[in-house]
This record gives structure tokens, sequence and C-alpha cells, in this order.
């Protein structure tokens, strides 16, 4: 690194207003750090953006030419707007808005000229550090972020005079440093208010599941290995064959595909009120509460354009408000902008009340689909006497037998009657053709039945928290039996190891499985130690997802409930403890305040941590003092150490390089970084004095004239 | 009575506000004199944490909240530094040496303070000069403009500074009588009544040899001898009869100013010259004399004189 001068770079030109080149170049680093910042989820023609304004403004300062005039400034904007049209086809969307920031960002550079245009760019450039966060809030980013911040803040420094890159850095440390605790405090503190407005969204790809499934769907799910949600179990954690996740019941089917049926849409086509099928609130509306609920736990679930909420089994109650659907799954109130936390409590089981929409409802089935199907099931009912439990048994079976198979990516099925195909024709498939074929089979013999859409599994962490991933994704099936919902897995029949060990252990190392991951940290969970950075990284970020980026609304109000609980506790424990103790214990409090004072003033006084020559010297001279060789009164250190120069063997050298050094010190007019540097080397010269100052006997000799060099 | 001008009254009232407000000259900064007062970017800087509040409650952002907070923290702090970095300066001023009247008079500012104070700005009269205390001081030079003869009172001096952020401006203002006396712009006349230039060799009789002395010009040894008698001579002159040369405002012409500044010119030729001379104004007269402190009453004389005053006699 270069060491500034004693001036340092000036920030303004010798006119005494125009910005120098250096705080261009440092304006310009705060962009390209804010613009690393974005570069991940925006276009990459940015950086050519940047450089070209760059270098256009370099070229004016080098040669003196003039500013840029207000058509070519004009020229630039539009281009700006014209490119992201062609980019986003709009400005209504989110990241052409960002992007928008982003080039007016850079495009100031143009006509930046003053301390006051570059104190406009570091703001902007502070807008866009804040817009960053909408992309992402995780570990890297708020650490590049603060990176980012260091560098805005040390301009501004730079901008209100300071003369040299010590002063501004050191500048900006003591303002993070100083301002950081408030910041946390306010962030503790501060309540969290519900959106304002509704502002433009980011676009996001759908993650997880989708409502409508056709076989073929689900594969695609299994090639991702994007995060679905994570949670923390409170007491008890289901084993892994019984960890599915009900997000979405899907009750219709066409023939081809299998759809949700949302409630709007079931109160339009029953008739019904939509309260029927949907209430808000905390707790279950539905069904009574017959026991306390099996499982609490803690979702922190991503972002994504649809309010899907997990739930183990049955929902029963939850932390916020949400939106508890009578097919016993459960909505958030809206999507999900950024990650959030969810608490709550549920069965571990379906649901034990009938679904508004009546069994009726559940055994639809197209009239003449699958005419093959209809055929076995007749038959299958006929050898099981019409015993609803040994005929879906007598199903399942079938898809045990031999010519059954599990596979990811299985032939492609685009008839009338897919059912029909797959169970005569393929016979290959993964979880959602088993699931269909069963609740079709179900229905054909009069059973209600409906496929539940969710995930199975998660993988577990050592501190105890579950990551549940796109690839986890799974169907299965709902039958009503004896007055409740009967879940029905056939791909446990087929692929047992599914269940138990989950997706990654049946799909290892077949094409599909996270085919469109190629660099996936999933894919080296064969290596351990690599396994292991890789869990103590998801460990760290869960924390700071649910620890910092979930700290809303609930939470927070939970921890200031605890805060003031706890002043509460301390200032009645106060009272209680009468005020003569009080005041003495305030006394206590004060001498202690002063002390640590007094003490404190005196370590900075004393400074042991900085190089003190005089103390150092002085010390030498005492040793010497010991060794029989006093300074003489009114002698310098420096003439001391000289006159003993050539009677001292082997450390005369060091004694005459350290009096040189002195001397210089004390006289010469040297520059701070060159006095440190000589400061180490006359630190260096009397350890080395000390160090070759001849051994025992040499004093004897010395006194009769031997060594004398 | 006629009443007071609309300027006087404001200049009255800037009197009035700034002895409330300045502290003297000469003494730490109390706290009770130190003004924090936001500057434009700081109104900006201001408006813009609730805008990205706003922004990270209608995301439900957490990072966008924390960063907001920051920024507000990061003012707060900035506030206290600014104060900070201002409390305790004691400022003092440095006379110039020498002012003449239409060019600057180069006020030296000394700033002293136990800890390093960093980016503080000194105004007076409109100009203004930055400067940082480091090792217990820091000094710098403001240049004041002294256009006319006569005495120059000192505005009152503000010191501020913009440190650390820009944010805030922290304030004060200091007292002080001090003023400044601005010499006649001295104006050279052609050699009219000069004696021809008398310097170098010729300037007197030759009076004799003295034994050489280390600083003798060599131009005055006495080469000849050194190379007869091998030691190192100097040639000695005598120096010439000087007359008291008596520079009068009544000799000369044009406006008094005009006179003074012709004067002013002389006394400093003369003083140049090496003679002596004494000044004959119009309302003071001084006697003939030599040397710097002679120059320096004399320019004096000629700075504070009122033409219209006729010296009694």
């Amino acid at each position: 690194m270069r060491r500034p001068g004693p001036v340092g770079t000036p920030v303004v030109l010798a006119d005494g207003r125009r910005l120098s080149g250096a705080m261009l170049r440092r304006l310009f680093v705060g962009q390209c750090l804010v613009l690393g910042l974005h570069l991940a989820w925006m276009p990459a023609w940015f950086v050519g953006l940047a450089v070209a304004v760059a270098g256009y403004r370099y070229r004016q300062l080098r040669r003196d030419l003039p500013r840029a005039s207000l058509g070519l400034r004009l020229a630039a904007v539009g281009g700006l707007v014209l490119a992201l049209w062609a980019e986003y086809g709009g400005l209504g969307e989110m990241a052409a808005l960002i992007g928008l920031l982003l080039g007016v960002y850079l495009l100031k550079l143009l006509e930046t000229h003053d301390r006051r245009d570059a104190r406009v760019v570091v703001v902007i450039g502070l807008v866009a550090l804040c817009v960053a966060f909408l992309h992402d809030q995780g570990v890297p980013v708020a650490l590049a972020a603060l990176v980012v911040l260091a560098w805005q803040v040390q301009s501004l420094a730079w901008l209100s005079g300071a003369r040299d890159r010590r002063q501004a850095w050191g500048e900006t440390a003591w303002m993070l440093v100083l301002s950081a605790p408030l910041m946390a405090a306010l962030f503790l503190v501060f309540p969290r208010l519900p959106p304002l407005w509704n502002m433009p969204e980011m676009t996001r790809a759908s993650t997880g599941l989708s409502d409508t499934i056709a076989p073929g769907d689900i594969a695609e799910l299994s090639r991702s290995d994007a995060r679905a949600f994570r949670v923390t179990f409170r007491g008890e954690v289901p084993p892994p064959g019984e960890r599915y996740w009900r997000v979405y019941t899907l009750s219709h089917f066409d023939g081809v595909r299998w759809q949700r049926v949302t409630p709007p849409q079931l109160s339009a086509t029953l008739g019904l009120p939509v309260s029927r099928f949907v209430r808000e609130g905390r707790f279950s509306a539905w069904g009574e509460v017959t026991s306390r609920p099996r499982y609490r736990y803690e979702l922190l679930l991503e972002p994504d354009s649809r309010p899907w909420r997990p739930s183990l089994g049955t929902p029963r109650r939850a932390a916020s408000p949400q939106r508890f659907l009578a097919d016993g799954t459960l909505e958030g109130r809206e999507a999900l902008r950024s990650r959030g936390l969810l608490r709550l409590s549920s069965s571990g089981a379906p649901p034990t009340y009938q679904d508004p929409a009546g069994p009726g409802w559940h055994s639809l089935l197209p009239a003449g689909s699958n005419p093959r199907s209809r055929a076995l099931a007749r038959r299958l009912w006929g050898q099981s006497d019409g015993d609803p439990d040994r005929y879906l048994q007598a199903v399942l079976a079938r898809f045990g037998e031999a010519p059954y198979r599990y596979t990811l990516s299985p032939p492609r099925l685009d008839g009338q009657d897919r059912v029909d195909d797959f169970l005569f024709g393929t016979r290959a498939g993964y979880c959602t053709h088993y699931a269909s074929a069963t609740a079709v089979m179900a229905r054909m013999a009069g059973i209600p039945a409906r496929i539940v859409a969710g995930f199975l599994g998660g993988e577990r962490h050592p501190d105890g928290h579950l990551t549940i991933r796109d690839y986890d994704a799974h169907a299965w099936v709902e039958v009503w039996r004896r007055g409740a919902w009967r879940r029905l897995d056939p791909t446990a029949a087929i692929a047992p190891e599914r269940i138990e060990r989950g997706a990654a252990a049946v799909a290892e190392g077949r094409e599909a499985f996270l085919a469109d991951a190629p660099f996936s940290p999933l894919r080296l969970r064969g290596i351990d130690w690599a396994n292991r950075l890789r869990l103590s990284w998801e460990r760290l970020e869960y924390e700071w997802q649910r620890g910092v980026i979930g700290y809303q609304g609930e939470a927070r109000d939970r921890l200031v409930a605890r805060l003031l609980g706890a002043l509460e506790e301390s200032v009645s424990a106060l009272i209680a403890l009468g005020p003569w103790r009080m005041m003495g214990l305030a006394a206590l409090g004060l001498l202690g305040v002063w002390g640590g004072w007094v003490g404190l003033a005196g370590v900075c006084r004393w400074r042991p941590w900085a190089p003190n020559q005089p103390r150092r010297l002085r010390a030498l001279q005492a040793w010497l003092a010991r060794r029989g060789h006093p300074g003489l009164p009114g002698e310098s250190p420096a003439h001391h150490l000289r006159r003993l120069a050539p009677r001292a063997g082997p450390a005369g050298p060091a004694l005459l390089a350290a009096a040189a050094e002195l001397e210089g010190l004390l006289y010469a007019p040297l520059p701070a970084g060159e006095r440190r540097r000589r400061r180490r080397i006359l630190a260096r010269r009397l350890r080395e004095i000390r160090r070759r100052w001849p051994r025992r006997g040499w004093r004897r000799e010395a006194r009769r004239g031997i060594v004398t060099e | 009575m006629k009443a007071p001008a609309p300027e006087a009254w404001r200049e009255r009232l800037r009197r009035r506000w700034y002895r409330r407000l300045a502290s003297p000259l000469g003494e730490a900064l109390p706290q009770r004199r130190l003004f924090l007062l936001p500057t434009r970017f700081g109104l900006g800087w201001a408006a813009l944490v609730p805008l990205l509040l706003l922004l990270g409650i209608n995301y439900q952002n957490s990072l966008v909240h924390a960063l907001a907070f920051w920024l507000f923290a990061l003012g707060v702090v900035g506030l206290f530094r600014a104060w900070r970095n201002l409390l305790g300066v004691r400022l003092t001023l440095r006379r110039p040496a020498e002012i003449f009247a239409g060019g600057e008079a180069r006020l030296g500012v000394v700033a002293h303070a136990r800890r390093p104070r960093t980016a503080l700005r000194v105004r007076c009269g409109g100009r203004s000069v930055q400067l940082d205390v480091r090792d217990g001081q820091g000094e710098a030079e403001l240049p004041l403009p002294a256009p006319a003869r006569g005495v120059l009172a000192v505005p009152t001096l503000g010191l501020e500074s913009r440190w650390p952020l820009g944010l805030v401006r922290a304030l004060a203002w200091q007292s002080h009588d001090i003023a400044l006396l601005v010499w006649p712009h001295p104006v050279a006349e052609p050699a009219a009544d000069h004696r021809p230039g008398g310097t170098g060799l010729d300037s007197g009789d030759f009076a004799g040899l003295r034994r050489f002395t280390p600083g003798d010009s060599p131009a005055r040894l006495a080469w000849k001898q050194w190379s007869r008698t091998g030691t190192l001579a100097t040639k000695a002159f005598e120096a010439p009869p000087r007359e008291n040369l008596w520079l009068d405002y009544d000799a000369c012409q044009g406006d008094p100013e005009r006179r003074l500044s012709v004067l002013c010119g002389r006394v400093l030729a003369h003083h140049r010259a090496g003679d002596r001379y004494g000044l004959r104004l119009p309302d003071q007269l001084l006697a003939p004399g030599e040397g710097e402190s002679h120059r320096r009453a004399a320019l004096d004389a000629l700075a504070r004189c009122r033409p219209t005053e006729r010296r009694r006699r």
C-alpha cells in the first residue's frame, strides 16, 4: 500500500472547488463496491456502464476537457432507460426500478464536480446499498454491506477535510464503533410495523410446490437444492418417517391432473359461504380440540410468491394470525416478501374432522375415463369382499410387486387416460404417479380420497434444526375412513427408503437428482470435512436468518417484553433493598465507575503498548551502570553509548548504531512513517547491545586493557 | 436627530449578537459558546433516514431497518464528535509584520488544544483558512484584505468545523479587539532629489588597512598586501558624512493620501540606503533617526496621520 505523503492527496484541486482525481477515484471505488453487491441479481452490462462513465470522467480530468454537456447527460439517462426497458420489458417491475437507481448512481459521476456533488453520490450509494438487501439478506451480503458502508463513511470523512488516509480511516472506525451500539439498541427496541402500503415486488421464482400436479411436475423440484424452509422443534422431534409436511390438498381430478381448489372456488362451486372453508386467527377453528398439539416448532420460511405455510400434520395454533383452511392446511395472510419466522403447533396427523365440501366432493371422477383402471378396481373390490381397508391394501400391495419401479426420470405420459397408461403401460414413476393412481383407485371404489402435496423429510443439522429443500417435495394420499382422514403413502410400498432416509438417499447418483445444480455444495456430502464445513456454515446462516432477519413483529415484541420484565424485576428488587442499602449500592457503583475511570486514564497515560523510547534507553543506561559503566554527569545518552563503544567488543558496532539512530530521531526532521521505522530499529539495536555485551570476566580484562578495539 | 440607516442598524444588531454569542479570543472554547447547526447535507441525511425506514417497513426487511438505524446513529455520533472536535480549542492571533494598503494582512492564526483536532476553519471578514491541530498546536495564515491606510479592526473571528461527516457545522465566534495598523501604499518616485547611489567600493575615502576578520567582503581584501607580506588585510573606508534628511509632507504634491504614499516610498528607500531621516507631517514631527525601529515608527506615524489636523506649534 502506498503511504500517503505528509499532505496526503488533496480532495479538491488547486482552485478549491473542483474535486481531485483521487477523490473521484474514491467515489468510483464506492460505486464498484455497491455494484458488486448487486451484480449477482442485476444484468452484467452495469459493469460496462460504470467503467465507461469512469473512463470518460478520467479523460476529462486529465485533458482538462469541458464538462459533460446537458445533451450527453440526457442521452445517457435515455439510453439507460431504453436498456432497462429492453431487459425487463417496462419500468414497473422492481428489478427495473433497482436498475434505474443503480444506473443513475453510476451516471451521476458525469456531473460530479464539487464536494456537494460528491456527497450526493455517497448518499445515493447508501440508498443503493439499502436496496441491495431487497435481493438477499444473507451473511455474505451483510458482511459485504459493512465494507461498503465503511467505504462510504470514509469518503465522507475525506470530503469533510481529512488530510490523509490514516485520519480518514481512523475517524471512520471511531464513527462506526461508537454508533454500532445505538444502532443495535434501536434495532432491538424500535417497534416493527406492518407494511404501510404495497410496493412493487421482486418477481421470484415460486419455489416449493405447485398447486396442480400432473405426473412430471415434482421431478422438476427434485432437480433443485434450493431451500424451502427450515425448522427448529421445541420439545419432541418426529422420527424421519413421520415428517410429513402438509402444504396443499388437491381434491379435484379432471382425468389428467389433480388440482387444488381454493376456498373461494369451493364456495362458488358448492354454493356455501367462504367462512365454511377458511377462517383467520391464531387458532384452528376446525374440529374439536381433544388433546394438546403434539409438535411445537418454529419455521423459517423462504420468500415465495404464494402464501403457503407448511405444517406437520394438522395445524392447531400459530403465534401470529393465519388463515386456517378446512382441509387442515394453513395459509399466510399474504405472500412472504422476505424470509419470515412462524411459530406453530400441530398434531402431526391428518385432520380428524370432515371436510365441509363433503365426502361426495372427494369421490368425484370424470365419467368414462381410465376404463382399464376402473375394471381393475372392480376386480380388486370383489376380491376384498367389499372391505375398503383390504381393498386399499390390495392396491398398495400391487405397487410393491415386480414390474413397478421408482424412478425420477420416468417415461412421458401424455394420453387422456394417464392412470391407465401408468398402471398397465410404463409402470415406472415417482410419488406423483403412485399417489395419483392410488387416489383414483380409491375414488373408483367410492372411498373419499385426496392428494396432499408437501414435503417429506429434511436434513437434520448437528444443532437440531432441519432443512427442507425443494427435492424433499412429496405427494401422498389421504382417505376418509372411520371418521378421520388417514394417510396413505404408496411411495412407502415401492421405495421405503425414500420415507426413512429421505429423497437424497434414493436419488443419490441418479442423473435427474440435482441436475440443475451442478455446483451445489450438497454434491460434496460424501467428503467428510467438506460436509462438516457446509453444515456449520448452514448453521451460522440459519442463526443469522432466525435471529436478525427474522427479527420482525412478534419476535421483537417477545424480546422487548422480556427486557421490560427484567427491568421491572431489577427495579422491584432494588426497592425491596430499602433506602439505606440502595444508597450504599449507589455509592459503591459510583466508586467503581470512578476507580475504573482513574485506572483507564492511568493506563492511557502510561501507554504500555507504545514503544517508549526514553524508558528503554534509561533502562539500558541503568543496565550499563550496573555493569560498571555509568554515564558521566552532564553526558548525553548518545555520547555515553559512543564513549563505551571502543571498549565494548562485539557490542561496539551496536552501540555506535544506536547512538546514531537516537540522534537522528531526536534532531532530524523526519516524516511520521520514517520516525516509526527508526524507532523500531533503535529498539532492535538496544536489544542487540544487551545481547552482544561481553559476558563475565570481560570487565576485569577491560580494566587491564586487554580488550581494546 | 437623524434616524440611523438600516445598514447601521444591522451592524449594531450584529455587534450585539456577536457580543452575546462570542467567547473571548485566547481562552479555551467553552461549552456554552459552541453551537451546532445542521448543514444542508445534514438535513438531507435526516430526511433520508425515515425514507429508508419506510422502505424497510414496507418490505419487512430487517437489514434495511438496521442500515436506517445505523445511518441515524452515525448522525448522532457525528453530532457528538463535531462538538468534541471544537470544544476546548484555544485560538490566538499573530500580527503580521508589515501591512501596506492595497495588499493583504497575513494574520497568523494559531490553535492550541491537547487532543488532535481536524479540519478547523477560521473565518474572518469573508476569508477563511483551514488548519489541523497536531501535537498540541496548529497554525495557518489568514490573508485579510487591507484596502486602505489606517487602523484596520479585525472582524470577529468565526471558528467552525464540518468534521467528521459534514452533517453538522460546529460553530463558535471569538470576540477580540485586535486592530492592525495598515501603512500607506508605497509609491516609488523616479529618483529626483535622491543622492546618487553611494554604496559599494567607493563609498568613502580610503582610511587604511585593518586585520582581516572572517566575514569581510572579498571585494575589500587587500590582495597586493597579501602577495607582499602574506598576511590577509582588509581595506577600510571612511563612512561618508551623513546629513539629516527631512521628509516633508508639505513638500509633496497631490491629495493627502498620495502625499503619504510618496512619503512612505521615500521612507522605505532611505531606510534601504541607510540614511538618517526625519518626518514632518501635518499632525506630527518625527526627529531624524535610523534603523529598523525608526522605520517602523515613521511608517506607523504615516499610517496614523490625519492630514486635516494641523500640527500645533
